[in-house]
């Protein structure tokens, strides 16, 4: 105890001088704007990921053969096609150069196609309805757990026990 | 292409405000279920899923509409400094959520293991509850379950009509049933057996350590013929059958022995075959004499005509005469055979047995020299008259007291009781000497004909085998019990009327 008590004040001392006369050595990388995005979609493959996860796991368990989970499953599923949806619609947005949005007023917008291909024009459009997947997985979520909660049995003690 | 940005606007908007309504719905389902069971690991999990989740709508949503109305507004520069706020929010908590829900599989992987060592314990617990209630129960029951199963054997080891021994390795008796006890002749209250050995009991004591050898390297043994002494000298056959056994704390090995006493069994068989045998040569001498009696009969008629004509001082008279007396010897044992064989003739009438047997003791005083010799009598009151032939039944009781006095010799005791029979009130008639007895080996051959210990020319050896005709021909029976230094006795039974 006494040998490392007498050690601290050395590191001490060695540290404030290092914070004292460092010099600066461009070790910290700098972070523009790109990244942000990437980081974004990445984040949504990890997402997607893990709905995946959850959802195969449903299975192997067998947890989908009782409804609430079942609910979970099919919200698990919703996530999973909303992050494809989402993370298309970003790299329409930002990647591809063939698209070109401009605010015509407040109830309309002009999509411009450079290819002069429509189909892509009204595929993004439709994946611009994002909530239409995201709001029924967050449905299935809540009517899942409703379920689950109804359907747990009590025991002995009054505890909710899975079924 | 034109288009109306009035359903992105209007889908973005309400999807945006029901993203958090349901969220937060779902959250307070979750916290319901968790207020209910907090221990449960899977609430937790959904817990952590639905505040991410509703982390997640909330940054989201709130962007979303934060946006579509600075947009509409024309705020632009204003969203533009939100918006990587907004973003960096929003992509942080994807990530939340998706870190949170990969969990899954772990999560429920260790539920199911908490779930599994719960029901364990809660099984374990109600075990150890109902044991704590009804553990004086319990322990009564299997108290009274042990005592009766102790009785049990007991009781069996005790009524055994078989002798139970345990012996150590080393034939060291540790117990013995009761009737081992009065196999052996000894008292249980009196004679402390255990300690004492085994082998001590066996008339050979080389048949004692075979035994437990055998037993120690087999295991066990069954059904040996063996003697044994009993405590009054006396040699008794048994069939013996015996194994090792672990004693309850498995530390030592005794031997449990099943000992049967045969000796009456086998009395009786060597009294078949004796009764068996004596028939046959009963048969035997039965033919012979008949072959013999007429020829006899012509003899002696024809010797007693010559003797007629014959001066009684010449010497062709004496000869005659020597062959008459010769002829009558002859005749007398053909008579022996002929009564031996029950082929004669009977003339049976209601006698009083103690009334002959005086007659007997007065005929055989006044024809032996019995000075020294005393006759003690021991008759049974209750003795009814019976139906016999006089002549017979005294020759059959002149020859027993008879063959007592010369086993008695010129002093010592002689005693003739009468007594009753169970259950039929058969006569018992024992004739008992105090002499010198009869050794084991000839005690078999005591009632063949012609056979005698006595030497040449003092016994015919037809006297007990015409005694066991007679005795037979009257439907009784007749024993011999002797033993060498001690005495004999001969056992007459005869059927009540």
């Amino acid at each position: 105890m006494k040998g490392e008590n007498s050690k601290l004040p050395i590191l001490a001392g060695t540290l404030v001088g290092l914070l004292l006369f460092a010099d600066p050595v461009l070790a910290t990388q700098t972070h523009g704007q790109p990244e942000g995005l990437y980081v974004h979609q990445m984040a949504h493959v990890f997402f997607l990921i893990s709905m995946w996860s959850l959802e195969f796991w449903l299975r192997q368990r067998n947890l989908n053969k009782e409804r609430g989970w079942r609910y979970i499953q099919f919200a698990a599923i919703l996530f999973i096609i909303w992050n494809i949806d989402a993370a298309a619609v970003h790299f329409m947005d930002e990647h591809l150069d063939i698209l070109g949005i401009t605010k015509i007023d407040l109830w309309h917008i002009q999509i411009d196609n450079l290819q002069g291909q429509n189909g892509i024009t009204i595929l993004y459009y439709i994946l611009k309805l994002d909530h239409l997947l995201c709001v029924p997985a967050m449905f299935y979520l809540y009517y899942g757990l409703k379920t689950i909660f109804k359907n747990t049995a009590v025991d002995d003690d009054g505890n909710r026990i899975q079924p | 292409m034109i288009l109306s940005s009035i359903p992105i606007l209007l889908i973005d908007l309400i999807g945006s405000f029901l993203m958090i309504v349901l969220s937060f719905l779902s959250l307070r389902i979750v916290f319901k279920l968790r207020k209910q069971d907090n221990d449960n690991l899977i609430w937790t999990y959904l817990w952590w899923v639905c505040l991410a989740l509703s982390c997640f709508a909330v940054s989201r949503s709130v962007g979303h509409i934060l946006k579509n109305f600075l947009l509409m507004f024309n705020h632009n520069p204003l969203w533009n400094t939100i918006r990587p706020v907004s973003g960096a929010i929003n992509t942080f908590m994807f990530i939340v959520v998706g870190a949170v829900t990969l969990f899954f599989e772990r999560i429920w992987r260790i539920y199911q293991l908490i779930r599994k060592d719960r029901q364990a314990l809660q099984s374990a617990h109600k075990e150890m509850l109902f044991l704590n209630q009804n553990l004086e129960r319990l322990v009564e029951q299997r108290t009274n379950a042990l005592s009766d199963s102790e009785y049990k054997y007991r009781k069996i080891f005790e009524v055994s009509k078989d002798m139970i021994l345990v012996t150590e390795k080393d034939g060291t008796i540790v117990n013995l049933n009761p009737t081992g006890y009065s196999l052996l002749g000894l008292a249980s209250e009196t004679d402390n057996i255990e300690s004492r050995n085994f082998h001590e009991f066996m008339a050979e004591s080389e048949n004692g350590f075979d035994v437990m050898a055998s037993v120690q390297s087999e295991g066990s043994i069954s059904n040996v013929e063996l003697e044994i002494i009993t405590s009054d000298g006396t040699v008794k056959r048994i069939l013996l059958s015996g194994s090792m056994a672990d004693t309850s704390d498995n530390e030592t090995e005794t031997i449990h022995f099943l000992i049967k006493d045969i000796d009456q069994r086998k009395r009786m068989e060597e009294q078949l075959a004796q009764a068996d045998k004596l028939a046959s040569i009963g048969e035997l001498s039965s033919g012979v004499a008949h072959e013999i009696n007429n020829p006899l009969g012509v003899m002696l008629g024809y010797t007693q005509l010559l003797l007629r004509d014959e001066k009684s001082t010449s010497e062709r008279y004496a000869d005659l005469k020597t062959i008459e007396k010769h002829i009558r010897s002859c005749k007398a044992i053909v008579e022996d055979l002929l009564s031996f064989s029950r082929k004669s003739e009977t003339e049976k009438e209601l006698l009083d047995i103690h009334q002959i047997i005086e007659d007997v003791i007065t005929f055989v005083q006044h024809h032996s020299n019995i000075e020294h010799i005393t006759i003690e009598k021991e008759y049974n009151p209750g003795v009814r008259p019976l139906l016999v032939d006089e002549k017979k039944i005294k020759q059959v009781l002149i020859n027993l007291v008879v063959n007592a006095i010369h086993a008695v010799g010129t002093k010592g005791h002689i005693w003739i009781s009468t007594d009753l029979g169970e259950p039929a009130g058969d006569l018992i008639v024992k004739v008992r000497d105090d002499g010198h007895g009869i050794e084991k080996k000839h005690l078999k051959n005591i009632f063949d004909p012609f056979f005698t210990t006595k030497p040449t020319g003092e016994g015919t050896g037809l006297g007990l085998s015409v005694s066991y005709g007679i005795i037979k021909n009257h439907g009784g029976h007749i024993f011999v019990d002797s033993k060498t230094g001690v005495g004999t006795t001969f056992t007459v039974i005869l059927p009540a009327v």
